[in-house]
């Protein structure tokens, strides 16, 4: 049990001593001020049609709970999804391969450690819970169980399904980071969507008890039934909403049932996957499923024959960078598996055929959105290979190979989008073809210069997955390629954004070279 | 051609020194760089191949000075690391145009002195498998070629014959040999043998100080007339051992043979001329 409990607490020390962690932190606090919007605010989290609720504690405190649960649904796998990974990359695994630990209690503490991750993000979202309530509470008394409830209730479970969900997804996909990526992505859009409908069969946010709540308290005193409840950051313009006062939730037996189903669960999923569990046992696995082409057999090594330097073939100096960028452009093409490729496609074709207004503002953040893996190593993948020793000793390495890493970044951006830029070009609209441009150079950037500040992808993972949910939302501030009708001024701030990621790169990765 | 080391330090906070005020001229020929882990071998050559920056100190190739101006040998240099890694997805060939790109070496002359490279170091059946399929001997050995791409005029290996077999470290000296006619080579490594075998001049450091440089005759000198061997009984090692420098045993029959440096010794004792390793031995152990 001191084992287990170890492992569980070194693993949680070394993922909360990195930049991600810290940042994804910093984003949750920001994120849990505008769950609780003032009353002057162009926008709300969570409305009955036109019904908020009064700012007192249990509104409060249920609110925040609840944007909680769907918010580090959305951004906690990211945070969490490769701590088996880290083992199997620093060798660790091997080690713990051959200590006498099961499978199952392996991936359960893995499982713990990304509750606890979470649980701590979770933990100052709470806090700041209580100092919202202080600023916006208007007189209300201060009731520290109608924050502590919600947050037991809705928020815990779902931490903890969210933490197995991880774990398992690492079993099943170890090899396929980017589709494990983009799995979490699918999951999560389909989750939202069963929220806004009271028919849906799986509650894993834990928000239907608080909205029924909310719900019935409106039709019951204000005879008013049409509306649903609306959760996310909803933008409009309108201001005049009527207010009601919410008393906190009364969970029912079976809504503790219900909660505690999703754990258990989540300790089902654990132990199904435990089955499978590689042990770190990859490459015979891999061997064994793989029918092996004769090209691919490895021949024995042989021994060293005398190199005569003298008698190499002369060399010529070549300083351009077009060698860079063919090498990139064919790392970042093979990398991921094979068939993303073929959905990339259907992305291209897709974006050709659709209405123009989806396609600009659906089809092409998704599609970019599915490079994510490609993206986020783009100048970090010298440090995680351990090629950086080559790179930073070669000839004038940040004004020749980084260049070249955000070139191919950006072709491989503008080849993805170019039928949609195709499309704006025979409507002879210039302004959104300067937007998708500026817009693939900024993500790009903007993964360069997290990748150099962090020194990983994680930060960039995180941050491209919460842009691009915000942008399916329509969340105006979100929009990096002009997809929601901006003007000249707004191309202009994202072209600055832009310079000043450039700047930040250069800076950096210009110390970074000389001091390793 | 000549690289000159001036008061080289490389500190990392008030009381921690990875080096500490190392001086040395380096000129062609071949370096053997020898100490016990953390001695400071590695940060010195990281200094020296541009990837890091000292504290405080010069470094001069041929009167420019690299720390001003790192493009003026980053163009001649072959650097292989200690602890390098590949790009898996790239095969071998693609991997060497990459680095060849990265020295700014091109032209037609370069897929024939990639291949020539690729035949030398025996990978050339493999070249079009990706690297993350080699064994850890057959990544060294793309290590050794990619430092060769560019008719380099340093070399910088660290640790080279990690991964390799008795046979191509034998083969791998060789080639250090042949290149050391107009290079110059900075060699660091573990295994004294390696060094004692081809390098013009050694240097030991230990705690981030030069301890001595010379050729071998010279550092082997500094431990003449102090190594000594002797048959003792078994049950007596280890309390010699807290007496002695022990440099190495053979367990016999009845007793033990052990040879060992020291200014008094022990009646007897039979004089034994030195080696490398053991002046190697005398000058970080700090035992006598």
């Amino acid at each position: 049990m001191k084992a287990f409990y170890k492992i569980i607490i070194s693993d949680y020390k070394q993922r909360t001593r990195s930049y991600a962690f810290l940042v994804t932190l910093a984003v949750s606090l920001y994120a849990a001020y505008s769950f609780v919007p003032p009353p002057a605010a162009n926008y709300t989290t969570v409305r009955i049609g036109n019904y908020l609720g009064i700012q007192n504690a249990a509104w409060i405190g249920c609110v925040t709970a609840m944007m909680t649960s769907i918010f580090l649904s959305l951004i906690g796998p990211f945070l969490i999804n490769s701590s088996i990974k880290k083992d199997t990359d620093t060798g660790v695994g091997m080690i713990i391969a051959t200590t006498s630990i099961s499978n199952f209690s392996y991936l359960l503490a893995k499982a713990w450690s990304n509750f606890l991750v979470l649980l701590s993000i979770t933990g100052c979202v709470f806090l700041m819970s209580i100092i919202l309530f202080f600023i916006r509470s208007d007189g209300y008394s201060f009731d520290l169980i109608q924050f502590i409830l919600p947050y037991l209730m809705i928020s815990l479970p779902t931490m903890f399904f969210i933490a197995a969900l991880a774990v398992v997804a690492e079993v099943f996909l170890y090899r396929h980071t980017m589709v494990m990526n983009i799995c979490f992505f699918i999951l999560f859009c389909i989750l939202v969507s069963w929220q806004t409908n009271a028919q849906a069969p799986l509650d894993l946010f834990g928000v239907k008890p608080a909205t029924t709540t909310m719900h019935d308290i409106v039709s019951h005193r204000y005879h008013d039934t049409k509306d649903d409840v609306t959760m996310g950051f909803i933008f409009s313009r309108k201001k005049e909403f009527n207010y009601f006062l919410f008393e906190g939730v009364h969970w029912t037996l079976t809504d503790i049932l219900s909660r505690v189903l999703w754990i258990c669960f989540g300790f089902f999923l654990i132990l199904f996957s435990s089955k499978f569990f590689h042990r770190f046992d990859i490459k015979q696995k891999f061997k064994a499923k793989k029918k092996i082409k004769l090209s691919e057999i490895i021949p024995p090594a042989k021994i060293l024959q005398d190199i005569k330097l003298s008698a190499l073939p002369p060399i010529t100096s070549a300083f351009g960078i077009m060698p860079f960028i063919k090498t990139e452009l064919i790392m970042l093409y093979r990398k991921g598996p094979r068939w993303l490729w073929l959905i990339n496609l259907g992305g291209m074709i897709s974006l050709v055929f659709a209405p123009l207004t989806t396609a600009h503002q659906m089809i092409l953040p998704i599609l970019w959105f599915l490079q994510v893996g490609r993206w986020s190593d783009l100048a970090t993948k010298e440090k995680t290979n351990r090629i950086h020793y080559f790179t930073y000793a070669s000839y004038k390495p940040l004004t020749r190979l980084l260049p070249a890493q955000i070139t191919a970044g950006i072709i491989l951006a503008l080849v993805l989008a170019s039928p949609l830029m195709v499309r704006y070009l025979f409507k002879m609209s210039f302004l959104p073809i300067f937007s998708i441009i500026m817009g693939a150079v900024f993500i790009v950037l903007f993964a360069v210069a997290l990748g150099i500040i962090s020194g990983g992808k994680k930060l960039f993972e995180i941050l491209f997955f919460l842009f691009t949910y915000l942008n399916i939302e329509r969340v105006p501030i979100a929009d990096y390629f002009g997809g929601m009708n901006h003007n000249a001024n707004y191309l202009a701030f994202v072209t600055m954004l832009a310079a000043f990621l450039v700047f930040l790169s250069f800076i950096l990765r210009r110390i970074e070279i000389r001091h390793l | 051609m000549e690289l000159s080391i001036r008061d080289i330090s490389k500190r990392y906070n008030k009381e921690k020194y990875g080096l500490k005020d190392n001086s040395l001229t380096i000129e062609s020929g071949i370096l053997g760089l020898l100490g016990p882990n953390g001695a400071g071998k590695s940060t010195l050559m990281k200094i020296i191949a541009t990837i890091s920056l000292p504290t405080s100190g010069t470094i001069e190739l041929d009167g420019h000075n690299i720390l001003q101006d790192p493009n003026y040998i980053r163009k001649i240099l072959g650097y292989l690391p200690q602890d390098f890694g590949v790009y898996a997805n790239l095969n071998a060939y693609e991997f060497l145009e990459y680095i060849a790109a990265m020295k700014g070496v091109g032209g037609l002359n370069l897929k024939k002195r990639i291949e020539a490279l690729l035949e030398g170091v025996n990978l050339i059946e493999s070249a079009k498998s990706p690297i993350g399929t080699y064994s850890g001997g057959m990544k060294q050995r793309i290590g050794i070629a990619q430092a060769l791409l560019n008719d380099p005029k340093v070399l910088i290996f660290d640790e080279p014959t990690v991964g390799l077999d008795p046979e191509e470290r034998m083969r791998f000296r060789n080639l250090i040999s042949d290149l050391a006619q107009n290079c110059i080579i900075i060699l660091s490594s573990h295994i004294v043998s390696d060094i004692e075998t081809i390098a013009d001049e050694v240097a030991i450091m230990q705690s981030g100080m030069l301890v001595t440089k010379g050729t071998q005759a010279k550092v082997v000198s500094l431990v003449e007339g102090k190594v000594f061997e002797i048959f003792i009984e078994n049950a007596e090692l280890s309390d010699f051992k807290t007496k002695n420098l022990v440099v190495n045993t053979s367990r016999q029959k009845d007793n033990v043979w052990v040879r060992y440096i020291s200014n008094n010794p022990a009646n007897g004792s039979k004089a034994a001329s030195a080696s490398l390793e053991d002046a190697y031995l005398y000058l970080t152990q700090n035992k006598i």
